[in-house]
């Protein structure tokens, strides 16, 4: 039978199996976007700065398939991570204030009871071809560090987050994958929202200023 | 003719389904009485702690309009909504396991607020998922220039096991459990044209804790002839 003999569907319908053949060995984009929810709590009576350098507000995560039949993966959590802190930091103290570079000696920047540096430390992932559960899930540590204005330490911690979604209601890998960053970075979220003012280099911090009474501790900690 | 009874098969084909069998458990104390909720409203909320499995939110969702379509006065809060209203409070590592632990949170003037605002005088959690057992058969599909067809038969097993745990919120207690289980097998023959017979697991679960929690939360409910 020649090609010209085919009726329409069959005309149309093999080059996009062939197609979708193909991109299954190509690489899985997932773009992370998403709005978050201001945290509902007592604001901490302070005024925090916020900087974030380029890995972090560009962050993605790239893993290159390990055999023919595994695609590889790009995660791109860059925006959804700045918007999430913005939204974070600016329910959980009386006012943010972004950097005009990283705090450090002879850097200009505006003055603020101390400066919080979040950066993505490790991301994984994984997927039911990974693990045979069907659940997809992201896992991301944060490394956390308060400094002074000069660039002076006073906390440095690490923070993990953990998202999961079933396999059930979503349509494909990707939109999976997404779907868990979110659940993540809402972890993340309530991870640092009720666990910052117990971090003890930072309740240590909190209890020299001579502004960082009971009632702002007990802010964050319902 | 053939083509014709091929055609009025394949629109009737979604309409077949498999059985499924369905337990329902129930233990529930100081019910809302026959004056039902008044203006109070309900939520129901996915338990999301277990590391393997997840509730998921479309049975969460699915529990919600089965209430709230069933008795209109039930006002039903969705579950993202309640969520996002009281970040973090209500995310997987934060979220109350103890009635009591309500307490600790309304200890927040906001939190306090926001339970005001939204009214909420029973809290659902739902805790449970819906898994496929036992898959057996094959099917082998193709497509040629001449057409696409497939050839084969599986079968496999869903069950369902959700338990709903229900907190009276003005007295931050436990008022009742009540939990189901569903199971049921579907096929899928497949000669040219693969005929999906489904059973309806889920939905039959969530029927069930629906229709349970309407008995506990509606004085109209169950409706008398």
């Amino acid at each position: 039978m020649s090609g010209s003999m085919t009726t329409g569907p069959e005309r149309w319908l093999a080059p996009i199996l062939l197609a979708l053949a193909l991109a299954a060995c190509g690489t899985k984009q997932v773009m992370v976007q998403s709005e978050f929810p201001s945290p509902v709590m007592n604001k901490l009576p302070l005024t925090i700065g916020v900087w974030y350098d380029d890995e972090f507000a560009n962050h993605e995560f790239f893993d290159e398939a390990s055999g023919r039949a595994e695609s590889s993966w790009l995660v791109n959590t860059g925006q959804a991570q700045v918007e999430l802190w913005d939204t974070l930091l600016k329910g959980m103290f009386r006012k943010v204030v972004y950097m005009n570079g990283k705090p450090g000696p002879g850097q200009m920047n505006p003055v603020v009871d101390a400066v919080l540096l979040p950066e993505v430390d490790e991301l994984q992932y994984a997927i039911p071809a990974h693990t045979n559960v069907k659940v997809y899930e992201i896992w991301m540590r944060y490394r956390l560090q308060l400094v002074t204005t000069g660039g002076e330490p006073i906390a440095d911690w690490t923070m993990p987050a953990y998202g999961k979604t079933p396999t059930a209601f979503m349509q494909s890998d990707e939109g999976a994958v997404r779907l868990a960053a979110i659940v993540a970075l809402r972890d993340a979220g309530a991870h640092f929202a009720s666990s910052f003012t117990r971090v003890p280099a930072v309740a240590q911090w909190l209890d020299s200023l001579p502004r960082a009474g009971e009632p702002a501790r007990q802010g964050a900690q319902p | 003719m053939n083509l014709r009874g091929l055609a009025i098969g394949a629109c009737l084909l979604p309409w077949l389904a498999g059985c499924v069998n369905s337990t329902v458990d129930q233990m529930v104390f100081n019910t809302p009485g026959a004056e039902g909720i008044g203006d109070a409203s309900v939520v129901i909320l996915g338990r999301r702690h277990a590391s393997d499995y997840e509730t998921e939110p479309d049975f969460i969702r699915c529990v919600g309009n089965h209430v709230s379509s069933r008795d209109e006065s039930i006002s039903v809060i969705g579950e993202l909504e309640f969520l996002n209203a009281l970040y973090p409070w209500f995310e997987p590592r934060t979220a109350p396991l103890r009635p009591a632990d309500l307490e600790r949170l309304l200890e927040h003037d906001d939190v306090a607020r926001t339970f005001a605002n939204l009214q909420t005088q029973y809290m659902i959690w739902i805790d449970g998922s819906t898994v496929r057992n036992d898959s057996a058969g094959s099917m082998t599909c193709g497509i040629g220039p001449g057409g696409a067809g497939c050839f084969g038969f599986g079968t496999w097993s869903n069950d369902a096991n959700y338990e709903a745990t229900i907190w009276d919120f003005s007295n931050r207690a436990e008022v009742g459990r009540i939990s189901t289980t569903a199971s049921g097998q579907s096929y899928m023959p497949a000669v040219v044209v693969p005929i999906p017979i489904i059973a309806p697991v889920q939905g039959t679960a969530c029927d069930s804790i629906g229709d349970q929690l309407l008995e506990f939360l509606s004085p109209n409910y169950p409706e008398t002839p």
